[in-house]
């Protein structure tokens, strides 16, 4: 599914990706974990296609599909979705309007059509429901005033929405309180799926009691230093990053 | 005297942005002396009143592509009346528009302009509040493609206690393109606990592409609520990563944020169809010249 090797990227010329291979096969979850500024999410965005993150070399393909030569709108069409760490505010554009246009785009661009408008309005209010945001959060400006749980509420309902093949989770559980982070993880796990991919990226553990992964891998300083099965994360949790970081 | 020795040079502060001499040439016109340049200009001035506790809508269209259209307006608004005022301005020739209105207690004036700017286009407000309790919400938005200059300014002017200002103006310039916004609240000495906000957000689509704001707020009162903003720069970028992300193409999610930035200008309450209009008239508008 999602093949990464020997990935390297750059930001303002300083290498922050130093040669990441990485392969999630389809039906499962992988967890990286990391510290800060481990380049966690330089890996997320450059995948994702955002200006200024150059990869320098390696290759990143999804279904066999090389993804790094295209535009983000390409990826994301092609099935890659990515739940940012901050979501981003736009004021003046309701949420509605935001994922009409995305889930459009979307099919349009794979050659689908457009979904019929009450067909859409039903989807997202369905998926909405589940997420526990109201009709009335739908038709507000997206992410504007909302706090740090309600925005990973509504990244996940895009999620949701735009049902992609492979999700990329950056930071998910970063300012979410309990009950909020069980509600997201809930709906992460509904999209668990013999078909679909995903990698959850995190620094704590506590994100992976809810959304169990099957591998974990640590980076540090820009290249994975340990993989093994869940029982990684605990480790992690109890011993702290260190001795990676010695070992880097 | 020739006309063009009557108009005011761009050393005067209330022009320096728009050159009125430049967009009119030598033409002949009678002028009469003692009053505003615009008014000179044009035909007559329309006076009207709007009596106590009642409502008004006036919409005007300043569509002409090849002609001056020259406007000045007078509005009494009395005791808790309310006068709603939406200018659209969307033709290529010079176009001159300038309003007095004056608000008795209670009364209130909500303006909306939408102007695409022409040879020059210039849409002037002066709003004196001489009754307490007088409030104005005075929005705009600009759109400025290549070979337009669209200018947007008001004087607000608190002569008495407990007036309420609310100004939102955003606009957008393409290369080539000219935006002016020059705003002045005016807070008199005994206009005690008046509220005013004033807020312009400029967009420069393109190099090439030029905003002039001058916002001013001066306070003579020492008992009052005024805030100011004013900003001018390139379109977010982490915006449009992020809708590019969720699949939408880069120049669909240029005209949408674009879209965005704009309609929040345009006030909620207008009638349904008017706002239509508007919103229209700005998707229009990055549709023909993105």
């Amino acid at each position: 599914m999602l093949d990464i090797a020997n990935l390297q990227v750059a930001v303002a010329d300083k290498e922050i990706i130093k040669g990441v291979t990485l392969s999630v096969p389809a039906g499962e979850v992988h967890a990286i974990m990391g510290p800060n500024g481990s380049g966690k999410s330089t890996l997320a965005y450059a995948l994702a296609g955002r200006d200024g993150y150059a990869v320098t070399g390696g290759t990143a393909t999804l279904d066999g599909a090389d993804i790094l030569a295209l535009t983000p709108e390409e990826r994301a069409a092609k099935g890659l979705f990515l739940s940012f760490q901050y979501p981003v505010e736009i004021p003046g554009l309701s949420t509605l309007a935001f994922l009409k246009a995305s889930l459009n785009a979307q099919r349009v661009a794979r050659g689908e059509g457009e979904m019929p408008a009450m067909e859409l309005l039903k989807l997202m209010r369905a998926k909405a429901e589940a997420l526990k945001i109201s009709d009335e959060m739908l038709k507000r400006p997206l992410n504007v005033g909302f706090s740090g749980g309600e925005k990973k509420r509504f990244e996940a309902l895009q999620m949701a929405v735009l049902a992609p093949r492979f999700a990329i989770l950056d930071e998910t559980d970063s300012g979410l309180d309990i009950d909020a982070l069980k509600l997201v993880a809930e709906n992460v796990n509904a999209l668990r799926g013999p078909d679909r991919g995903m990698l959850v990226i995190t620094h704590y553990q506590r994100l992976l009691d809810y959304i169990k992964p099957d591998r974990v891998h640590v980076l540090a300083q820009g290249r994975i230093v340990a993989s093994g099965g869940p029982e990684l994360a605990l480790e992690l949790e109890r011993e702290g990053y260190d001795k990676y970081l010695r070992a880097a | 005297m020739s006309f063009a020795a009557e108009l005011p040079t761009r050393r005067v502060e209330a022009w320096k942005y728009s050159d009125l001499r430049a967009a009119l040439g030598d033409a002949p016109h009678v002028l009469r002396e003692g009053r505003d340049i615009i008014e000179r200009l044009a035909p007559g001035t329309q006076s009207m009143d709007i009596p106590a506790g009642e409502a008004r809508l006036f919409v005007e269209r300043m569509d002409d592509d090849a002609y001056l259209d020259a406007r000045a307006f007078e509005w009494r608004v009395a005791e808790g009346a309310t006068l709603t005022r939406v200018v659209v301005q969307t033709g290529a020739a010079t176009a001159l528009s300038t309003a007095r209105v004056t608000l008795a207690s209670g009364a209130k004036l909500r303006q909306f302009v939408l102007a695409e700017g022409g040879k020059l286009a210039r849409i002037e407000t002066h709003v004196a509040l001489e009754g307490e309790g007088a409030e104005v919400e005075l929005n705009g938005i600009y759109m400025a493609a290549r070979g337009r200059h669209a200018d947007l300014t008001s004087v607000i002017t608190h002569a008495v206690p407990n007036g309420v200002t609310r100004q939102l103006i955003k606009g957008v310039a393409r290369k080539g393109g000219r935006g002016v916004f020059q705003g002045k609240i005016l807070v008199e000495r005994g206009a005690q606990k008046t509220n005013a906000r004033q807020y312009h957000h400029g967009l420069l689509l393109e190099d090439g592409a030029e905003i002039y704001a001058k916002p001013e707020l001066l306070i003579h009162a020492d008992d009052v609520q005024c805030a100011h903003g004013n900003t001018a720069g390139g379109l977010d970028e982490s915006a449009l990563f992020y809708l590019r992300s969720r699949g939408v193409p880069e120049s669909q999610a240029r005209s949408l944020l674009i879209e965005a930035f704009l309609a929040e200008a345009i006030p909620q309450d207008l009638p349904e169809a008017l706002r239509e209009e508007l919103l229209g008239r700005v998707r229009a508008w990055l549709e023909s010249s993105s």
